[in-house]
């Protein structure tokens, strides 16, 4: 053999290795969560083990901290392929699945043990449908339940009627729910709620007591309706074609890893809930209880809610009756 | 939805508050000691050193217990002990809980309206710090840092967390009061706080980048610590590498020593190199 073609072996031989192995695949993950948190602490971590789970053959690379723009920016980037994947919560999503959306309607769930059980049988209809309009679902995690927080005592339903009540933009179910119980609700993102309250262009929110005392709102109301009004939780979602192009077993791997990590983040979160709730006292902030009448005519609501759901042409959602059954079937356990 | 804890990165500030002890005969001995710690380029020697200096501050509040400079070298020397050298998470709440109890025990010595309404609610700490002036200037940020620092050590705790705005609330005091108070330090602080959110939650990062370049140029650039923390808290979260990059590579081509920040700039070369280490990969 000449010199060149013991080379030329050698370089073929290189080549064969390269082409052996599979080539790395970078999946860039876009979250609004900020470095530093848990949950990037948390998603970090777990990329790191995917990375070596795979032999390098699978790398998460993260944008945090709202960098690559809102969640209608996220999918859109993640459409031309700019990004692989986003994490959304539950109401973003409703934007590719609208079904999505059902899981936060204002009232429908009674505890946390019932979503736990609901979303047993739930989850993989939501995730299927998502996948059916491209993106797969790796893992989600529930955030808890938010509650209703005013700068104004509302005793009741006739006070919360007569209150400016925020809803988040594009959360469609929500606002019918809301005005079916005869609430105007007045429409913002959540990156102008903070100043709406300031200015009292709104005076009433809805949200957790983690993501309250995160985005500082409890500086500005002073009551908390003890009543869970809406489930909030949030997941991963990859596009089909980038998580398709990764062997099963790496698709395996990294579902492990992830649904891992969410399961653990949601554990926190429940504890960390429970933790904010006595913070918010402590801040002075005066809970109001529900009186059983009061308590009725909300579950009610939900009720009606899904039935308008049903019966209109505006809205297209494909569970509406499974999830209602399935919550049925749960309460009557 | 996502879990949001506070990574408020604000341990290596506490040095720039080491308030002087004047008082008593034991005066010239402590504003030596304070003077040798910021000037000190080893920082072993000063995680070594500064328990001794605690228990030196403890006896003089023993004796003198109402003094409002012993109080608030106390929270200080606490508050930075705790911050920017204990590993061990226990030991640190429990000296940083001592920091801030001073704090508030200076508070209190020095403003009634003050020590009542820190512990309602925010809006009732918001009205008594309208009325502060700037008498109580020393006491109001000797002990929102102590706080900090506090909050900062026990980020697991929402109680903690929930308090997060009051200090917010009297750092911009501070600067609405004497906006070059301290050579910039309040600013800095304020840089840090106005950058735990981005823009979707309603943060506004653009007000942290105004405060960190206060907090540059009211230290004349010497204030190294100012540029790491705006690389770290603002041009990560904007994602603006050449900034960030920018920004610590001025840091390490800058002399640490500098009066009364040398140990401060000490620290920020030593993250400056860690977080640039980081660069590509974070971006």
């Amino acid at each position: 053999m000449t010199t060149s073609k013991f080379k030329r072996g050698l370089l073929g031989l290189a080549l064969l290795l390269t082409v052996g192995a599979a080539p790395a695949a970078t999946l860039k993950i876009a979250t609004i969560a900020p470095d530093g948190t848990s949950w990037m602490t948390e998603m970090r971590a777990a990329g790191k083990r995917i990375e070596e789970r795979t032999e390098g053959r699978v790398e998460l690379k993260f944008y945090p901290g709202g960098v690559m723009g809102s969640a209608s920016t996220v999918l859109r980037k993640m459409r031309v392929g700019q990004l692989h994947g986003g994490a959304f919560a539950t109401s973003e999503l409703a934007e590719v699945y609208p079904d999505w959306a059902l899981y936060g309607m204002p009232f429908l769930f009674e505890s946390m043990d019932e979503v736990i059980a609901v979303r047993e049988e739930i989850d993989p209809l939501l995730a299927e449908g998502l996948e059916a309009r491209g993106l797969t679902m790796v893992g989600l995690a529930g955030g808890g339940f938010g509650y209703l927080m005013s700068g104004s005592r509302i005793a009741s339903r006739d006070a919360l009627i007569a209150s400016k009540v925020w809803v988040p933009e594009g959360d469609d179910v929500a606002a019918l729910s809301l005005e079916l119980a005869g609430v105007s609700p007045i429409s913002l993102p959540i990156s102008d709620v903070y100043t709406g309250l300031q200015t009292g262009l709104i005076d009433t929110v809805v949200n957790t007591p983690v993501g309250t005392i995160a985005f500082q709102w409890h500086t500005r109301v002073k009551y908390l309706v003890d009543l869970p009004v809406s489930y909030v939780a949030g997941g991963i979602a990859i596009d089909n074609r980038a998580f398709r192009r990764l062997s099963a077993a790496d698709q395996a791997i990294m579902r492990e890893e992830l649904e891992g990590t969410l399961a653990e983040l949601q554990a926190q979160d429940r504890l960390d809930n429970v933790g904010a709730k006595a913070a918010l006292a402590g801040q002075g902030i005066e809970t109001i209880p529900i009186s059983d009448e009061d308590l009725a005519y909300w579950h009610a609501l939900a009720d009606r809610t899904l039935d308008q759901l049903n019966a209109s042409n505006d809205y297209e959602f494909d569970h509406v009756d499974a999830l209602r059954e399935a919550i049925t079937r749960v309460r009557a356990r | 939805m996502m879990r949001t804890r506070f990574a408020l990165l604000l341990l290596p500030l506490l040095l720039g508050g080491c308030a002087t002890i004047v008082d008593s005969a034991s005066q010239r001995f402590a504003n030596a000691l304070s003077a040798g710690i910021l000037s000190q380029t080893d920082e072993q020697v000063v995680r070594d050193g500064l328990p001794a200096y605690l228990l030196l501050v403890d006896g003089f509040i023993a004796e003198d217990p109402d003094n409002l400079r012993l109080l608030l070298a106390g929270a200080d020397l606490y508050g930075s002990y705790a911050g920017a050298f204990v590993d061990d998470p226990e030991r640190a709440k429990r000296l940083a809980g001592r920091g801030r109890d001073y704090g508030e025990r200076a508070l209190c010595v020095a403003d009634d309206a003050l020590c009542t309404a820190f512990g309602g609610p925010f809006d009732q700490w918001d009205a008594a710090l309208a009325l502060v002036d700037a008498d109580a200037l020393e006491p109001l940020y000797g002990f929102a840092a102590a706080w900090a620092t506090w909050i900062q050590v026990n980020s697991g705790d929402w109680d903690a967390i929930a308090e997060l705005p009051k200090v917010e609330a009297a750092m911009a005091r501070v600067v609405a009061i004497d906006d070059g108070f301290r050579d910039g330090w309040p600013h800095l602080y304020l840089g840090v706080l106005k950058t735990q959110l981005p823009p979707a939650y309603g943060g506004k990062p653009e007000e942290g980048r105004q405060h960190f370049q206060q907090a540059i140029d009211q230290s004349q650039g010497r204030n190294l610590m100012a540029r790491v923390l705006f690389a770290e808290r603002y041009a990560r979260l904007v994602f603006d590498q050449e900034l960030h990059d920018r920004l610590l590579n001025e840091t390490l081509a800058s002399d640490v020593e500098a009066d009364g920040l040398t140990l401060t700039n000490v620290l920020a070369h030593t993250r400056a190199r860690e977080l640039l280490e980081e660069s590509n990969d974070y971006f």
